[in-house]
């Protein structure tokens, strides 16, 4: 399904919708520029499109925490799901008060963000549907076999040099979809000295890193955020990998699956 | 800039980038830097701290400060003999290279090393890597222009760029970073002591009868008026006796503040204009409130002559007002004709008319494509990503020979430290907003000098963490970062903080032609505060 067959779909789905809900989050476009958006009845759909990514999701949690009873759909990409089925398990977004609108990407667009699974899986949600056919996934990203290529010292140096160029500006955290702690701990002085630039190597990077272990979904959003240009999907990319071979769990897969870093103890046991 | 930042990414191959902190002041400019780079685009920075985008160089070279007439000719005197400069260029583009080359034959690498303390041959590579990787892009800031020899550096730049043929082609260029979202903006629209809208002279007799024509009015003043520190110095000196001040925090941000107060609270009748209640403000008679850009709508015109729409996401609090609303209400007060507009679309479209650079600019334009930068002098022009692409404006660009001087105040005995000046990234300006940003100011509280290791064993420092510096004007007390990022002889102290205010100590010597204030040279000395308690 070619993508403005794919917009048409989505806006008749989403037109038939709105009755039953207070909202849809999707990205409007107008002369202004493109921003999330929540469309209620009557607005002009036409003005709902696809691109560019933006994590939608983060979106609907935070309108979700603020209209505890309200309905809402949302637009969502694999990405957009897959983020949505972790922050589940952590209390971000309540399944059964959201309509998930998922929408496939084209094989393009998987081989841009060389994404290895570019259709929503919407199996487990309440409510949902899922646009578009399924394209192939996208080849691995070439910086990951180049980075494997090297020895220790090497990828030392590599992330040394990437994160030389850190700005600190958060476009990293600020995106993330799963970033959503209230008190951040790289803006805690016990953890990162702050007032330096570049933050201090590697723990600032390596603090974030660590914190999304076994949550990080793969959606790119902070590499496509980062105005350095640094190639942070090497470094998820293979924090996922890890996660899976040490503890067969795959962020985002399954919305029953248990986080294995995030257990809640009953308590006297 | 003569180019456009986005042929940075797209075409330069080399950047030579001085007296610019780009990282932490044009962030996003470092960002089509470092796309470059990762296509393997060259990057030299010469500076005398060894600022973030230094330590991501291929080259670096630490000159003293206020010495870069001397190095500039010195990588010239290194094309020339070495046969790296663009003939073609030269002689189909440029004239008076033989005068230039006569006063630039005197800086061999070896005198320039004596005068600057960069080595001869990493002034020799700079030379190469520049000439040899073109298109080459000049990027600067006010590490260049605040000196007394400000303009001297920027015709040294200008002739460096003409003598390699890197002016009007794609990614190369001379291209100063302006510091504000729309400081080209204001200046574009003759915010300046001399010129109309477009950089019409207001001394030209054509331009005044223009004027004249288009707004209705007869006997439009001839005379050039003061620049900003110029206006201090009058105020001062009881010339001038009312001010009115827009979105500018002289207080803190002019050189020796302490003199600029004096003055200040010397004035009949003070006027600011403002965000916030900022140092000036207080100080002021009457303060009227302005709105943000969030709060407004209107065109900025950015550093790279982009002019793009800024759209209102929500009203202005209490009183606050739009600038162009103030400023037309205040001269219908006046019984001035002419300030009838009801929005910025329709004052745009004066600009239209009296701007030649900006004749084709409308709003239904920018809707449509987004952006143009000027000039645009057509309905159907497309505007124009980088200039002086077959011709330059006067025909035949012009090479200047600039003699190397030193800085208005150099260190001596009692005063044996350089002190310059700059920004963070944590921080903005004068503070007005970013001092107001919690989040910003935990990442940097409060003021610091940086000095050298070594300076701070040979003064005796001791491990002390608060050092009080001094200069001919004034003295303040901050903390001290030791750092091996600045050269030995020079301290760098941030200048955004009111409570430690690094233009207290600044000198308000003028660059005689743009009458731009060296702040980035003066002379200091440094020594250990010693609390009650040690």
């Amino acid at each position: 399904m070619s993508h403005p067959d794919l917009l048409n779909t989505l806006r008749a789905h989403v037109a038939e919708k709105l009755p039953e809900l207070d909202g849809v989050v999707g990205l409007r476009r107008t002369v202004v520029g493109t921003a999330p958006y929540l469309f209620r009845q009557g607005d002009d759909l036409s003005e709902l499109v696809l691109s560019p990514r933006y994590p939608l999701a983060s979106v609907v949690s935070l309108l979700q925490k603020r209209y505890p009873q309200a309905r809402f759909g949302l637009v969502a990409r694999a990405c957009d799901l897959r983020a949505l089925v972790e922050m589940a398990k952590r209390q971000q977004v309540d399944p059964d008060r959201l309509f998930i609108l998922g929408v496939a990407c084209t094989a393009e667009e998987a081989e841009e963000c060389h994404c290895g699974a570019p259709f929503p899986k919407t199996e487990g949600w309440p409510q949902a549907v899922a646009l578009g056919s399924p394209a192939s996934a996208g080849s691995p990203n070439p910086i990951i076999a180049r980075y494997e290529g090297m020895d220790r010292a090497e990828r030392w140096a590599f992330w040394q040099e990437q994160f030389a160029k850190c700005i600190k500006c958060y476009g990293c955290r600020n995106i993330c979809p799963e970033c959503f702690c209230e008190v951040c701990a790289l803006e805690d002085p016990l953890w990162v000295e702050p007032g330096v630039l570049a933050p201090p190597f590697p723990s600032f990077h390596l603090i974030r890193a660590m914190h999304m272990a076994a949550r990080c979904v793969g959606c790119r959003q902070c590499e496509l955020a980062c105005p350095a240009h640094i190639p942070l999907t090497v470094l998820y990319d293979l924090l996922r990998r890890d996660v899976a071979e040490l503890t067969g769990y795959e962020p985002g897969a399954d919305l029953f699956a248990a986080p294995p870093l995030s257990l809640t103890l009953a308590e006297g046991r | 800039m003569t180019n456009s930042v986005p042929e940075f990414s797209e075409h330069t191959r080399c950047f030579l980038i001085t007296g610019s902190n780009t990282t932490e002041a044009h962030p996003l400019i470092a960002s089509h830097i470092m796309k470059a780079k990762d296509r393997g685009a060259k990057v030299i920075v010469v500076d005398p701290r060894k600022v973030q985008i230094a330590r991501l160089a291929d080259l670096y070279l630490q000159p003293r400060p206020g010495t870069d007439v001397a190095w500039l000719n010195g990588l010239m005197y290194v094309i020339v003999t070495e046969e790296l400069a663009d003939q073609e260029f030269i002689e189909k583009r440029t004239e008076g290279f033989e005068e230039m080359w006569r006063v630039v034959q005197g800086y061999p690498p070896e005198r320039v090393e004596e005068i600057t303390g960069i080595p001869a041959e990493d002034l020799r590579a700079a030379a190469r890597m520049y000439a040899q990787n073109k298109p080459a892009a000049i990027l600067y800031t006010m590490g260049i222009t605040q000196h007394t020899t400000g303009v001297d550096n920027v015709k040294c730049i200008a002739n460096l760029a003409m003598l390699t043929g890197n002016l009007g082609i794609p990614g190369g260029g001379v291209n100063p970073l302006r510091g504000q979202n729309n400081v080209q903006g204001a200046c574009d629209m003759g915010g300046l002591p001399n010129v109309y809208p477009a950089y019409q002279p207001v001394n030209s007799p054509e331009a005044k009868a223009k004027f004249e024509a288009i707004w209705g009015v007869e006997g439009l003043s001839d005379k050039v008026g003061l620049t900003v520190v110029e206006m201090v110095h009058a105020a001062g000196e009881g010339h001038l006796r009312s001010l009115y001040v827009m979105g500018e925090n002289p207080l803190l941000s002019d050189p020796d503040i302490g003199h600029a107060r004096e003055s200040l609270e010397k004035l009949d009748f003070l006027v600011v204009q403002d965000i916030f209640l900022t140092e000036t403000a207080e100080l002021a008679h009457v303060v009227l409130p302005a709105a943000t850009f969030a709060e407004k709508e209107g065109t900025f015109t950015a550093t790279d002559r982009r002019i793009q729409r800024v759209r209102k996401a929500v009203d202005p609090p209490g009183q606050a007002k739009a600038d162009w609303e103030i400023l037309c209400l205040l001269a219908r007060r006046l019984g001035a004709a002419g300030f009838d507009f009801a929005s910025p679309e329709e004052i745009m479209a004066e600009i239209a008319r009296v701007a030649p650079s900006y004749g084709g600019v409308t709003y239904e334009r920018l809707d449509r494509e987004g952006l143009l930068r000027w000039p645009v002098p057509s309905a159907d022009h497309p505007g124009t990503p980088y200039l002086h692409k077959e011709k330059f404006t006067r025909g035949l660009g012009r090479f200047f020979a600039v003699e190397f001087q030193e800085p208005a105040e150099l260190p001596d005995e009692e005063y044996p430290f350089i002190l310059t000046t700059g920004r963070i990234i944590f921080q903005y300006h004068t503070g007005t907003m970013s001092r107001r940003s919690p989040k910003l100011e935990q990442e940097a509280p409060e003021p610091y000098v940086e000095m050298h290791p070594d300076d701070a064993a040979r003064i005796g420092l001791d491990g002390a963490q608060r050092v009080r510096v001094v200069s001919r004007r004034g003295e303040i007390e901050v903390a001290v970062r030791l750092t091996e990022r600045i050269r030995p002889g020079v301290v760098f102290i941030p200048f955004h903080y009111a409570e430690a205010a690094a233009n207290v100590l600044t000198h308000a010597a003028l660059d005689p032609v743009a009458k731009i204030p060296e702040l980035k040279v003066c002379a200091v000395w440094v020594e250990r505060v010693v609390k009650d308690e040690e």
